[in-house]
């Protein structure tokens, strides 16, 4: 296991890339450090490596501090976005470099190279060289390179960032399907919340060097600790309304920024709030509420449609409510018109609700999807 | 406004065919993507289109009128590429109004444009920094606002103006830009290479390949009845699944068989069978197959899952099975185990066959 203590890292004297961060990789897991540019991702990856030396706090593997231990005395293997094969060199030589540079028998190499090619499917590419190979087979190479050289923990920094959609799609899958085999720890960054999703046992969230959350995608998905996580996975994004709690005929309501309309605050919401009358926003997922044409018992928020969109499978509808707008999948058959009015399902126990940006309140969400 | 008619366009840099003699009109009003991945032809067409290109055979008319000689200036066109080039000494408000000072707009009328469409753009806490101070995706929204503000264009034409913003970004963009055209109502040709874009705003889209058109369709006819394999590869996330493999006739039963495994074959094939090639790829998309832990229910074939990948709202499968790869997209609940055993059924309507050699696509009214 590996432990980050209160880890700060200060580059010159004005850029603080961490700050304060703590967590923990647990053995055998697959921990996504996902962030945008600039929130210290790469840092940290850097600083369990060894590459980086921190300003202060402390890193601990196996309970015992990293500090001062030098990069290729941690058992650690670490690849980078941009690798480059030797053009003169074919896949299985390419493939060999890093345990030939770090000496190890032949034999060894061998069986090596056949298990992890046999992993990244390339076992037939092993004779040709670089300039023979497709974009994928490629980076399929480059990948299998980086993680060449037996260690307990991999360090993978956007090992599939550059590629494109499509190639990304499907190595993704390749990678941790590979990671699994190997039943080793990795610790991967990206900046794609579907590959977090896809690949992470843990998704740690990094902003400005902070550390906003760390859990299970289902955690991080669905409960979400402050606005910025809400917003930064899942897609389409979730939509944000602002609201102000306000009491009418002696029922408490959320009155939607912009319009009159409002929804009735269950209990169970209620009791969560804390007398403030700013600064509440509702969050919802484009999943997690449905349309009508019609006003009906679950359908009783009035809202303008502002645009459709179709994406094959499914439509998603943007609709106005006051001033903000809210994102609803839907059937694809499902097309309303433009400026139309239609109704939603908002249900405050079945919302995000935020004070100032922090969650208060999360979905209740069906049982059946727990298991 | 105007009409777009583009007549056997062709451009070529030195020895290179960029665009090989490509033929679409785009209506009064109407919303048109250029959709297709890097090389494949659609920026070289929109910046012939713009004027930032000579045409090397063909014409391009705004309505009756041939415009592939004029200059871009008296093109009457406002257009928004992915690489802004903003001033980098004025501020942002001085940045989107340059257009109308240009066209000797009074102070007020200027201050009001702009600030109708920065506010529209989320711009208006920026309005007074400099282009240096901005993000890669404020600059493009800029960029996008300069474009914007300039009155009654001919055409509107904008080059992957969104690429460069994050996905919260893009999607706001994405809607806003769909919803100003049909406020507007301006002719737009787009530019893009993500085909959730295309489908998402355009009232049609023109899929390119090789500097040739592939198909032209609304977004349901591009995803739904795809030209050929190339197309239906292209649209559509995750991508569809395509397997190669012989149509076999016995006993009256008509199966598509692939390595050990077979199964019946949609009703209009049946229907209309004798003209089916025996050799054929067909096409499933991921959404359209169903998946079992048992064998109880029917199924077409059985493979082992490879992956799953839970993205909490669906959940993607990738089978291994006939020396394929499939992928299905599950609920958001669906649970395996890598190397279990699971049990695929596709649905009929949605089988799609292709052309062994030529890729295109076998409809069924063809037959």
């Amino acid at each position: 296991m590996i432990e980050l203590r209160n880890v700060t890292k200060r580059y010159g004297s004005t850029t603080l890339a961490l700050r304060n961060v703590s967590f923990d990789i647990r053995d055998k897991e697959f921990l996504v450090i996902y962030g945008p540019a600039g929130a210290g991702k790469s840092t940290t990856l850097n600083l369990i490596a060894g590459i980086v030396q921190l300003t202060s706090g402390d890193i601990l593997q196996n309970g015992e501090s990293l500090v001062g231990v030098a990069p290729e005395n941690r058992d650690m293997a670490m690849a980078f976005e941009n690798y480059v094969l030797y053009s003169h060199l074919s896949v299985y030589e390419n493939l060999a470099f890093p345990l030939k540079a770090k000496k190890f028998p032949k034999k060894e190499i061998d069986e090596r190279i056949q298990k992890i090619s046999r992993l990244l499917q390339i076992s037939e590419l092993l004779d040709r060289r670089p300039g023979f190979l497709s974009g994928g087979q490629r980076q399929r190479v480059a990948l299998g390179r980086a993680i060449i050289r037996p260690a307990t923990l991999y360090l993978l920094d956007e090992p599939i960032g550059h590629l494109d959609a499509k190639l990304r799609h499907r190595l993704r899958g390749d990678l941790k399907a590979m990671a699994m085999e190997l039943n080793a720890t990795f610790v991967m960054v990206t900046t794609a919340s579907k590959e977090a999703l896809a690949m992470g046992d843990r998704i740690a969230i990094l902003r400005n060097g902070i550390l906003e959350q760390i859990g299970t995608p289902e955690e991080i998905y669905h409960q979400p600790k402050n606005e910025f996580v809400a917003s930064f996975v899942g897609e389409p994004p979730m939509s944000f309304l602002d609201v102000q709690p306000v009491q009418s005929d002696g029922k408490l309501i959320f009155r939607f920024e912009g319009c009159e309309n409002s929804i009735s605050i269950s209990n169970r919401v209620a009791g969560c709030l804390n007398g403030s009358q700013t600064d509440f926003r509702l969050g919802v997922r484009s999943s997690e509420l449905t349309i009508s044409s019609q006003q009906d018992e679950n359908h009783n928020t009035p809202a303008q449609v502002y645009v459709v969109e179709p994406l094959g499978y499914s439509n998603v509808i943007t609709s106005k409510i006051g001033e903000g707008l809210v994102r609803v999948t839907v059937d694809s058959h499902i097309r309303p018109k433009v400026n139309e009015t239609i109704w939603l399902s908002l249900d405050c126990d079945h919302l995000h609700v935020f004070y100032k940006e922090k969650a208060i309140s999360h979905p209740i969400r069906n049982q059946n999807a727990n298991h | 406004m105007a009409t777009i008619s583009i007549k056997n366009l062709v451009k070529e840099y030195g020895n290179v065919k960029a665009v090989k003699g490509i033929s679409f009109d785009v209506k009064d009003g109407e919303f048109v993507a250029l959709l297709g991945p890097s090389g494949c032809g659609k920026s070289s067409t929109m910046r012939t289109i713009c004027g930032l290109e000579q045409i090397t055979d063909g014409a391009i008319y705004f309505d009756d009128k041939r415009i592939d000689h004029l200059r871009p200036r008296d093109r009457n066109i406002a257009m928004s590429f992915e690489t802004y080039a903003l001033y980098p000494t004025l501020t942002v408000y001085e940045n989107i109004a340059f257009p109308l000072r240009s066209a000797n707009w009074s102070d007020q009328k200027v201050d009001e444009e702009v600030r109708d469409i920065a506010k529209r753009m989320e711009l208006e806490s920026i309005l007074d920094r400099l282009p240096n101070e901005l993000s890669g995706g404020q600059a493009q929204r800029v960029g996008l606002a300069r474009a914007l503000v300039r009155q009654k264009p001919n055409v509107f034409l904008l080059d992957e103006p969104i690429s460069h913003l994050d996905t919260r970004q893009r999607h706001r963009m994405r809607e806003f830009i769909k919803h100003l055209h049909l406020e507007l109502g301006y002719t737009m040709v787009y530019v893009t290479h993500d085909q959730e874009e295309a489908m998402s705003m355009a009232d049609r889209i023109v899929v390119m390949n090789e500097g040739t058109i592939r198909q032209i369709g609304t977004p349901d006819e591009v995803f739904n009845d795809p030209a050929d394999d190339f197309v239906a590869g292209f649209v559509g996330e995750p991508p569809m699944n395509f397997i190669e493999g012989t149509i076999e006739q016995s006993d009256g039963r008509w199966d598509f068989k692939i390595k050990d495994q077979q199964f019946p074959l949609p009703e209009w094939v049946r229907a209309q069978g004798e003209k089916m090639p025996q050799q054929v790829k067909l096409g499933i998309r991921p959404f359209y197959i169903d998946i079992n832990l048992s064998e109880d229910q029917p199924y077409d074939l059985s493979g082992e899952v490879f992956i799953v990948e839970n993205m909490q709202d669906y959940t993607i499968v990738s089978v291994d099975t006939n020396d394929l790869r499939l992928q299905i997209v599950a609920s958001g609940d669906f649970r395996a185990k890598r190397h279990q055993k699971v049990f695929l059924k596709f649905q009929p309507q949605f089988i799609r066959f292709f052309d062994l050699q030529t890729g295109k696509a076998i409809k069924s009214g063809e037959l």
